[in-house]
């Protein structure tokens, strides 16, 4: 079932575009030689703990600190060269608000930062900060996402007047045509819950003052470390050229390291006033406090379709829990935008309104955790697709088919300006369908289970924007446009390679794939070849690992530079040689002409030492600085099908997930295993969105998860084996035809799981349609269904009303 | 996320432990539940006594019918075999599912059992096989059926100048029978609902507990009794009885999610044992 | 207090606050920083060591409750013939991704098929239960697995 691509020759396959090739970073993480930053010693360190607020929402009347540890303890007022972080993105509307490092007069989430201590070891700075008393005259808290946009909410500004960050309304298409032409309207309330990200390891920064280079050298689990110099050292006050970051190996991201965090703001800041080494381990309870927060969406659908279930309209209204700050540089905004823009997902929707609310709330601010919005989006369009079809009678697999894109019309322009480059959208389903063997899901079905579990199938698809460029961050409002990618390319004297790269490999295993872009374009054995990332002094500018757009971005980056150093290293090999340039065979590290050939080293040394015998007029050194950007910048679309079979117990509402199918496509794949990884990583964080993880709050705006003890992730046990069917269609807009595909996994899984639910319970009557699908919820639904609670669909046939 | 500071001591001998302990001190075992609880300051001891390397805790002797297991021992030792197994697999099958194997290795039955915290395996699982708990001070030695031991959340009759030594359990006989139900949301947390039953009618043990349920397990008097008839039991009635039951021991409403799932853990653990008869 | 034990073999000593955990010793007195801290409340298995060959959660397990025995980290396993094997099979598999979660995870592996319990794919899982990652989703660390036993079976 899988299309071979067919870049390059078997040996190129090998270890170039394509080849299964093992890992580099492998070595030192199964050894535990890992460096990460809490792994960095330096003499004289001081480790910091925060006092943080314990109230939601407040005033901060007094900060008493004991006398005995006046020295060790810093609040705003010790920092007056620090400014607030301000993150407003250039979006019409969009209401102006800072967000102080620590708390200055007000408290907005339980958990915001309002003093550090510090001290040896941080043991001794938690006993210090434990003695710090922060004085707040509590405030009623801002808690529920759609009551805190009524009138009457208490206020968290009072100069907004209310507590919407943005709200924007985007018609498309003739909706009341749609109205009026509908044979099944749906009506329907979807509810994302709150989580977090969790990488297994928390954030960390390190802040050395370097007397002998007059900088300061931060090392930091950053995902963009030249962004987050820019920002951190606008807020500071201090020149860029004596601020380096290092990301040294990190964790995990998936977004919760993109932001520019108050907590490390501050870290730095005090570095600079102590002129010491100054660093901090976010421990996990803070960060299910502090640390981005994610996904929490509620959403209000009416869909109009036609008596086959083609799509006619879709009206929804929109809103997003965005916390108490703006984070810099992706503000809530994005998520929003984001969300409005993917409802209509891969379909053909000829009429579209999204009303939107972005909304300030006392909880942690939310960030852009893998996928960003199109979970919430997918979730809502798949699961609405699903209630068209059942309310029309057909498989919801056959009407997904029928209203998606198809491949003939591509490239297509979407409802929302989304341009579709290539793909077979449908094929993706079918192919889903049959690699969950549907059939034989049916059949079971029909059986029953001995054990009274329900069975049931479900579906999700969907498409992922990636590698998109300049226009698309520039209608997204971001300060920072990373529509490009860098890469320098320098061939050392002795033959062998750096690359240094301005993206963060943090699990992606991009040491290897980039290495692989190298081989294919110079045949350089990867052995032979060093990846420096995640270091502003050794990579030129670039943007960083975010937004699945690393591989294109970067490894396009890598093959220009390569192609680059290739001409000139075949300029000099054809004047040793005496022939022409085109005549040249780069093959096995040599370069073969008509008559002899010349190995890498000779080239390097040539370049370097012996300039006597260069090309007339040609500069010494192999050393290519490039950029690169895809040749559109709307992006690419990866897109998949996902299917879930799951068991649900309907007394102890308990989902079982019995298989997981994806069909998915991204272009060129230049690794197949990395590739894989990816998707399956991501499938199951979806499942922890899915069945698991949230944090909820009370109506003082305490959060109720803060450890892992209440915060559940998926284990092994939770992971279902997971089969993988691929398409290749590559894209013409990028080297070797590659899509981005990094979040895809996480984006399906609850809609595919939500879906699958309802069809287990359809014999009850029953929906899911928020998450996690909690035992409580599932069972809920049951009850609800029992009780004769209807949700909206309306069926006009022949005249008849059905509620 | 460090704890807070303490005095750590080990004691040498069971009499040192009980010269030592007092209101802020808190004796350390295995320490799974215990360091923690230290580590998120949600407890703080000035003192902490480990009494983890006390050979007479950490073995198993018989004593006529029954057997005494030492509060030391390790759930890893039980899930093991290591030490003889009186219940005819049921201590090992509790034993195996609590928590993960690296905490079962430092984790102790006696730390289970005077951490009571209602959620965990040793609490429920004990109370249902009739154990006794063995609890030595300087003046001596006392014994209490585990219920008397079992007071309510994070509540034991241990003072503070006493320590649990370890349980008492019968050797079951060949007619024993037993099923142990536990609902997780996921593999190796803390359960939301056990549902314990142990049916010997050579040594009179017909015991129905359900544990997560409240601050500490219960015994359902009604089912346990109906178990001790013998014979087939009309689903209706089961249904019934325990309907009865979890509504008095845990003052739940019918209609909550809770009651349900405690109805419906307890219900499938007699259909499990009738099965099996 | 002054604490006495073998790390990795070799003779360790030192000085050290009673309330300091067995993963902080080693990470900050030992220098070896392979043992990992992710949640230090016991839940992730990161910090998974043994002591006297048996695996631990160093994050909740008091360094002074160590005293006088041996305790082997990611590090100590350098020479040992089945975590050879483990490390190829990880690789070869693609069983991690990020490398945080790894120190700890190879470590329960090697213990879960010494005690010949990863007969099954679900055998596995439920072994593993107790090892958060959140990069692979798990499976590639499944195979992996299954692919060790079968050749630690092999070689006798």
């Amino acid at each position: 079932m899988t299309d071979k691509d067919t870049s390059g020759s078997s040996a190129a396959a090998a270890k170039g575009v394509g080849a299964r090739l093992r890992r580099r970073e492998d070595w030192r993480h199964l050894r535990g030689r890992g460096q990460f930053v809490g792994d960095i010693r330096v003499p004289g360190m001081l480790e910091v703990a925060f006092v943080r607020s314990a109230s939601a929402h407040g005033i901060v009347r007094d900060i008493v600190i004991p006398d005995e540890y006046r020295d060790q303890v810093f609040t705003a007022r010790d920092f007056p060269g620090v400014k607030p972080i301000v993150a407003v993105p250039k979006i019409d509307g969009f209401k102006y608000s800072e967000h102080p490092a620590l708390a200055t007069d007000r408290v907005r989430f339980a958990g915001e930062p309002v003093a550090m201590a510090i001290a040896p070891t941080r043991a001794m700075a938690e006993d210090i900060a434990d003695s710090v008393f922060v004085d707040i005259e509590e405030l009623p808290a801002v808690v529920d996402t759609v009551a805190a946009t009524l009138p009457g909410a208490p206020l968290i500004r009072e100069e907004w007047g209310d507590n919407v960050y943005v709200a924007r309304d985007a018609e498309f298409g003739d909706l009341a045509a749609a109205r009026r032409e509908a044979a099944v309207v749906i009506e329907r309330e979807y509810r994302m819950n709150r989580q977090s990200a969790v990488p297994l390891e928390g954030r960390a920064i390190l802040a050395v003052w370097d007397d002998r280079l007059d900088e300061l050298c931060v090392y930091t689990g950053s995902q963009s470390p030249h962004q987050t110099r820019v920002g951190m050292a606008q807020v500071l006050g201090i020149e860029e050229r004596r601020l380096r970051l290092i990301s040294p190996d990190m964790g995990g991201g998936f977004g919760a390291k993109r932001v520019l965090y108050p907590e490390e703001l501050m870290v730095a800041a005090l570095a600079l006033k102590l002129k010491r080494p100054v660093r901090w381990l976010d421990d996990k309870r803070e960060h299910l406090l502090s640390a981005i927060h994610c996904r929490e969406h509620h959403h209000k659908v009416k869909a109009y379709a036609d008596a086959r279930g083609r799509i006619l309209g879709l009206d929804v209204e929109v809103y997003v829990d965005a916390g108490a700050y703006s984070h810099w540089p992706n503000s809530p905004f994005m998520e929003t935008g984001m969300v409005a823009k993917n409802i209509p997902g891969p379909y053909d929707v000829p009429s579209y309104r999204c009303r939107s609310y972005t909304v300030a709330t006392n909880k942690s601010p939310i960030g852009a955790y893998r996928g960003v919005a199109r979970p919430a989006a997918c979730f809502t369009i798949e699961r609405t697709i699903d209630e068209i079809a059942h309310a029309v009678g057909r498989e919801p697999w056959e009407v997904r088919v029928e209203n998606m894109v198809p491949e003939h019309a591509m490239p297509y322009r979407s409802i929302t300006n989304l341009i579709f480059d290539t793909g077979n959208y449908g094929e993706s389903v079918r192919r889903a369908a049959g690699l969950i063997e549907l059939a034989g899901v049916r059949a079971r079905q029909k059986q029953g289970e001995a054990d009274g579990r329900l069975i049931g199938v479900g579906f999700a698809a969907f498409t992922e924007q990636t590698a998109h460029g300049c226009g698309e961050w520039v209608s997204r409002g971001t300060p920072v446009i990373p529509g490009y990618e860098s890469a320098t390319a320098r061939m050392m004297p002795d033959g062998s390679l750096m690359l240094m790269v301005g993206i963060v490999s943090h699990g992606q295993g991009l040491e290897t794939a980039l290495s692989q872009i190298a081989h294919q374009e110079l045949s350089i054995d990867p052995a032979h070849v060093s990846v420096r990332h995640g270091d502003t002094q050794v990579s030129p500018f670039g943007m960083g690992t975010f937004a699945s757009r690393s591989m294109v971005m970067s490894g396009g980056a890598v093959a220009r530079a390569c192609r680059l150093l290739r001409a000139k290293m075949a300029a000099i090999a054809a004047y040793a040689l005496k022939c022409e340039a085109e005549a040249l065979r780069f093959e096995d590290e040599r370069v073969h002409g008509p008559e002899g050939s010349m190995g890498f080293d000779e080239i390097g040394r040539i370049a370097h030492l012996r300039q006597e015998a260069l090309p007339p007029g040609m500069e010494p050194l192999l050393d290519v600085t490039t950029t690169y950007e895809p040749q559109v910048d709307t992006g690419v679309f990866t897109y998949a099908t996902h299917a879930a079979v799951v068991a649900v117990d309907p007394d102890t509402g308990k989902v079982d997930l019995l298989d997981y199918a994806c069909v998915e496509d991204c272009g060129t794949v230049v690794n197949p295993m990395i590739v894989d990884g990816q998707i399956i990583g991501g499938i199951v964080q979806g499942i922890g969105t899915a069945l698991y993880e949230e944090i909820p709050y009370d109506e003082n705006g305490q959060p109720l998860a803060t450890t892992l003890g209440d915060y559940l992730m998926p284990g092994a046990p939770e992971a279902p084996p997971i089969k993988i069917g691929h398409m290749v269609t590559p894209t013409p807009h990028t080297e070797y035809g590659m899509k981005g595909m990094g979040e895809g996994g996480a984006i399906p899984p609850p809609a595919a799981i939500a879906n699958a639910v309802r069809d287990a319970l359809r014999g009850l009557g029953a929906e899911l349609n928020e998450t996690p699908m909690t035992p409580q919820r599932v069972r809920a639904a049951i009850v609800a269904a029992a009780e004769g609670v209807s949700r909206t669909t309306r069926v006009h046939r022949e005249g008849e009303v059905l509620q | 996320m460090k704890a807070a500071p303490f005095s750590y001591r080990r004691a040498a001998t069971l009499d040192e432990a009980l010269a030592a302990g007092g209101e802020s001190s808190r004796f350390l075992a295995g320490g799974q539940s215990l360091v923690p609880m230290m580590n998120l300051r949600l407890t703080l001891a000035d003192t902490m006594i480990d009494i983890s390397g006390l050979a007479e805790l950490r073995r198993s002797a018989g004593e006529g019918d029954r057997v005494f297991i030492g509060a030391g021992v390790t759930h890893a030792m039980i899930e093991d075999g290591r030490i003889e197994d009186p219940s005819r697999g049921y201590l090992r099958h509790v034993a195996g599912g609590i928590a993960f194997r690296s905490v079962r290795n430092r984790g102790t039955l006696g730390g289970s059992l005077a951490h009571a915290d209602p959620a965990a395996d040793w609490p429920t699982a004990l109370l249902a096989l009739g154990a006794e708990a063995v609890i030595r001070s300087a003046g001596g030695e006392r014994r209490l059926p585990l219920a008397r031991f079992q007071l309510g959340l994070m509540e034991t009759a241990l003072r503070p100048d006493e320590i649990l030594v370890g349980v008492t359990v019968p050797a079951l006989s060949d007619l024993a029978r037993w099923s142990y139900q536990k609902f997780c949301r996921k593999s190796g947390e803390f359960a939301h609902s056990i549902a314990a039953v142990v049916r010997d009618p050579v040594r009179e043990l017909a015991e129905v507990v359900l544990g997560a349920a409240g601050d500490k397990p219960c015994r359902l008097g009604r089912v346990s009794a109906l178990l001790a008839e013998g014979g087939r039991v009309d689903p209706q009635q089961l249904g019934q009885v325990v309907d009865e039951d979890v509504r008095d021991t845990t003052g739940l409403a019918a209609s909550s999610y809770e009651f349900h799932l405690h109805r419906t853990m307890v219900v499938r653990a007699c259909a499990r044992l009738q099965e099996q008869t | 207090m002054k604490l006495a034990l073998t790390v990795n073999g070799a003779p360790v000593a030192g000085e050290i606050e009673d309330r300091m955990t067995l993963a902080d010793f080693v990470r900050d007195h030992c220098g070896l920083t392979g043992t990992h801290l992710g949640c230090e409340h016991g839940v992730c298995g990161a910090c998974s060591v043994l002591v006297d060959g048996e695996p631990v959660r160093a994050c909740i397990t008091l360094a002074a409750a160590v005293d006088g025995r041996a305790v082997t980290t990611i590090e100590g396993f350098e020479d040992d013939a089945a975590m050879a094997v483990i490390r190829e099979c990880f690789s070869e598999a693609h069983g991690l991704q990020c490398g945080f979660c790894t120190p700890g995870m190879v470590i329960m592996v090697r213990d879960a098929l010494a005690r010949g319990c990863c007969g099954s794919e679900h055998q596995i899982r439920d072994q593993l239960a107790g090892n958060l990652c959140r990069c692979t989703g798990y499976a590639g660390i499944v195979k992996a697995t299954e692919m060790a036993r079968d050749r630690l079976a092999k070689a006798g």
